[in-house]
């Protein structure tokens, strides 16, 4: 149904292709005289007509190898009925963003991207704000994984989702003053706005005997700051609203305007036990907007990486399920697991959270040669301990009575909410991004992804053990089949305002950059979107109807970043 | 059970004596050194530095590094011509005066200024420091701050409870405070323990930028401490704000904010240099 879904866009909404090259065009007059007129209106299937006479050959390889990629340019009042046809073809809508494009004479523009994955295939809606209102038609109601995007979108641009159901801030809190709006190109990045006093607004439950509980943003466990304001009758929770971005560094405003090189080291910043993951979204990237190749040693370098941050993350996660239960003997197992994890980091590269590890166009240095068999010893060795753990961990009926059928996130909610990675995947989510949109040494690489369905605690405890195994797994095969080769090609000088996205599998899940090059090797934008702004959605989901004491349990099923969905 | 009694005797200890005995000598990246012998001052590394942590004056010949911004992504080292920056394993860098951090006395003009006196933040934040000039009329900072520290060493004693705040970091911080509970390190071995209220701690282990949302929780938890309480800055982020210095959203430093004892540069610091920041607050170790 979806293998000609570009075709039915482009038929039946009467949608064009939009390459970007209209941006090269206002940003550089000089070209335009060339230009052969029909060159904006030509449908992607044409590229291959010699007319863009602007263009080097390079340029238009560069736009038919992002080819899995669709930019469709729709006019504002279509969109609705854009995306919730998309939707019905069962595309879930990955990211939503909107872009200062005022400088081409474009206003603001905001892209609505849809994956395809069955087919490894992203369709991306690009329309403009109107430049006088300000509003964009909100399509919530129909898409709910919109809606958080969408008050994104609003506080960082300004930009009114009109028909939004709960339109309330989500980034700024009450002291940030109306009207302000730092992802503008025309605010500073410098600047601090006067501290205003609103009064921040709950969702309220009432009833007889409904009370709330506040929580945060101080917790009693050394975890990241956030408010849970819970509202419970007895023991259940009837209503869970997490208010976030406590951590809010303004990173993707940061970012813009500084050199690739610098971005670099934010991405790896941008959530600390996910460096690897979104250090790697952002190279993939810059290469492709480079057009470099990766050597394959860097590629599988890459993998041996990207699993051992899984490994480290998962086994932190599996410990603190046990913590949080009072098993406290598994806790320890797990995470004396962990800290051998992170000596296998030590090994490799003298850095236990893998930064300074990738570099635009590979990695830094040959980090793997001469420490193989090293290497694979340690391995095995936390594999043989795990599997004894867990054999032991399985067997405790008492913690598996507490982990069974608690925190239950609903099929249809994770799929309408675009639950991934662990936590989709424990609720018949079939995905993963080294499957469908296969990147680094992954296609030459045998693995297999968790199935489950029940979407509990232990589906996800499950969804994480044998993530780890084969996270083991891989990394032994990245090392016993490395190529010789060098591992860095370096990349050129980058065209300006060229984009591209960047898709990795995070510990946490499905990992999205979206970056478009600005002049002289800056970024001119560049958005972020980790797993963890898609699942703590669903985790407020998954609490409802759960005793208030199990909410650490389910909570560290999931196990999110607050960094990484604050930025 | 058995299983799991055969496991518990398996490994009989794994906690690493550190700081009786120091860590077997590792190849772990640690601070970062330029050697001025061999610098040519040509200045592309403090180009290139992500977070501008390298001062140099090229006409004086000195350059230097902040260790409060330095993230010790070792980019510096990958791009000197002369081989003149070294990383080392050095990773004892707590120290108590900012301005030790760096070597340099350009950092140390530049650095002077930015404590505590960061405008945007209102007079409401002024109040937070511990001692109130008016309730002392006739003796300096410095005596009080002196007599208060003699006083805390007198009350905690050796031992010491702790309540972590994250206040805008990446995680990474935090992962590694947290590591200090795991069978590695096991921090209870010397007399530290993490309790889940300021009310019971006697020190705050701030991780992060001093983010504007949570600037107000920040001192609320602050004041929430029972005095004589000390505060130790955590990572880049909590000495000067690191990479994400400067922007709408971010401190430069949670010193902007509440008063710093102890400064633990790092990006994140290893477990072993916050247990090192730790006994240097309490005067366990010199």
């Amino acid at each position: 149904m979806t293998s000609n879904l570009k075709g039915n866009l482009e038929s039946k909404f009467a949608l064009k292709v939009f390459s970007g090259k209209e941006f090269s065009e206002t940003a550089f007059p000089l070209a335009t005289n060339q230009v052969n007129i029909n060159s904006q209106t030509t449908l992607a299937s044409d590229k291959d007509n010699s007319q863009h006479v602007s263009f080097s050959d390079h340029d238009d390889k560069f736009w038919q190898e992002q080819d899995n990629v669709y930019y469709l340019e729709a006019p504002l009042a279509k969109v609705k009925e854009i995306c919730c046809y998309i939707q019905e073809l069962g595309c879930p809508l990955v990211l939503m963003f909107a872009n200062d494009e005022r400088n081409f004479q474009a206003g603001y523009a905001v892209y609505y991207v849809f994956a395809v994955r069955e087919e490894g295939m992203l369709v991306v809606i690009k329309t403009k704000a109107d430049p006088e209102s300000m509003e964009i038609p909100s399509i919530s109601n129909h898409l709910h994984a919109a809606s958080g995007y969408e008050r994104e979108i609003q506080d960082l641009f300004g930009l009114v989702p009109i028909g939004h159901p709960d339109a309330k801030r989500l980034v700024f809190h009450g002291n940030w003053p109306q009207g302000v709006y730092p992802l503008r190109k025309d605010f500073a990045v410098g600047q601090k706005p006067d501290f205003a006093q609103e009064k921040i607004r709950f969702q309220e439950v009432v009833g007889e005997g409904v009370y709330e509980i506040p929580v945060g943003p101080v917790h009693a466990g050394i975890i990241e700051p956030g408010h849970f304001r819970f509202s419970v009758a007895g023991e259940p929770i009837i209503n869970l609203e997490a208010q976030l971005y406590y951590v809010h560094k303004g990173i993707e405003k940061l970012a813009e305007g500084q050199s690739l090189e610098k971005c670099l080291f934010i991405a790896e910043r941008i959530s600390g036990d996910e460096t690897f993951a979104n250090s790697l979204a952002y190279c993939q990237a810059i290469e492709k907007i480079a057009g470099t190749k990766v050597p394959a040693r860097a590629a599988y370098t890459r993998v041996l990486f990207a699993e051992l941050e899984r490994l480290t993350s998962h086994l932190g996660d599996l410990g603190g399920i046990c913590l949080d239960a009072g098993y406290g003997f598994a806790n320890f197992q797990f995470q004396m697991m962990r800290g051998w994890a992170y000596s296998v980091a030590d090994e490799l590269c003298g850095m236990r959270f893998l930064r300074s590890v990738n570099k635009l166009g590979g990695v830094r240095k040959d980090f793997v040669s001469g420490k193989e068999a090293k290497l694979i010893e340690l391995l095995l060795n936390i594999r043989s301990e795990l599997e004894d753990t867990v054999n032991i961990v399985k067997s405790n009926s008492m913690f598996i009575d507490r982990v069974e059928n608690t925190g239950i996130l609903e099929p249809k909610i994770a799929v309408d909410l675009n639950a991934v990675g662990p936590g989709g995947r424990a609720s018949g989510i079939r995905y993963d991004v080294r499957k469908a949109f296969p990147y680094a040494a992954y296609p030459n690489l045998n693995f297999k992804v968790p199935e489950h369905n029940n979407g509990d605690i232990n589906c996800r405890m499950n969804t994480k053990i044998e993530e780890s195994f084969e996270a083991i797994d891989l990394m032994i095969q990245a090392i016993e089949g490395m190529p010789v080769g060098k591992v860095c090609e370096p990349i050129a000088e980058v065209k300006p305002y060229r984009f591209a996205f960047g898709l990795t599998e995070a510990p946490r899940g499905e990992n999205i950059h979206w970056v478009m090059t600005g002049e002289n090797n800056t970024l001119y934008r560049y958005k972020i979107r980790t797993p963890s702004f898609c699942n703590w959605p669903a985790l407020c989901h998954a609490v409802k109807g759960n005793i208030v004491p199990d909410f650490p349990l389910i909570n560290k099923s999931f196990n999110l970043s607050y960094a990484g969905n604050d930025l | 059970m058995f299983d799991t009694l055969k496991k518990i005797i398996k490994y009989p200890r794994l906690t690493q004596d550190y700081p009786n005995r120091s860590l077997t000598p590792a190849s772990f990246l640690g601070q970062t050194e330029i050697d001025t012998a061999k610098c040519n001052f040509c200045g592309e590394c403090a180009l290139h530095c992500p977070s501008q942590a390298i001062v140099l004056d090229k006409s004086a010949r000195s350059i230097g590094i902040d260790y409060a911004k330095c993230i010790f992504c070792i980019l510096c080292e990958e791009i000197c011509q002369v081989g003149a920056v070294q990383t080392t394993n050095k990773f004892e860098l707590a120290v108590r005066d900012k301005v030790t951090l760096n070597n340099h006395a350009l950092c140390a003009n530049a650095l002077r200024d930015t404590p505590l006196s960061n405008k945007s933040n209102g007079e409401s934040f002024y109040k937070t420091a511990v001692i109130n000039e008016e309730n002392l009329p006739n003796t300096s900072y410095e005596t009080i701050c002196s007599d208060l520290q003699a006083t805390v060493k007198k009350i905690f004693g050796r031992s010491l409870q702790i309540r972590e705040v994250d206040a805008g970091s990446c995680n990474g911080c935090d992962y590694e405070i947290n590591a200090l509970n795991n069978p590695f390190n096991d921090l209870e071995r010397l007399g530290i323990s993490f309790v889940a209220s300021p009310r019971h701690a006697d020190m705050l282990l701030v991780t992060g930028t001093g983010t504007r949302n949570m600037q107000q929780a920040l001192v609320k938890t602050y004041e929430a401490t029972p005095d004589p309480k000390l505060v130790v800055a955590v990572g880049a982020c909590a000495c000067s704000g690191g990479i994400f210095r400067d922007t709408y959203a971010t401190n430069n430093g949670i010193d902007a904010l509440v008063p710093v004892d102890v400064y633990i540069p790092g990006c994140p610091p290893r477990p072993q240099a916050i247990i090192y920041g730790i006994l240097k607050a309490i005067d366990r170790v010199k």
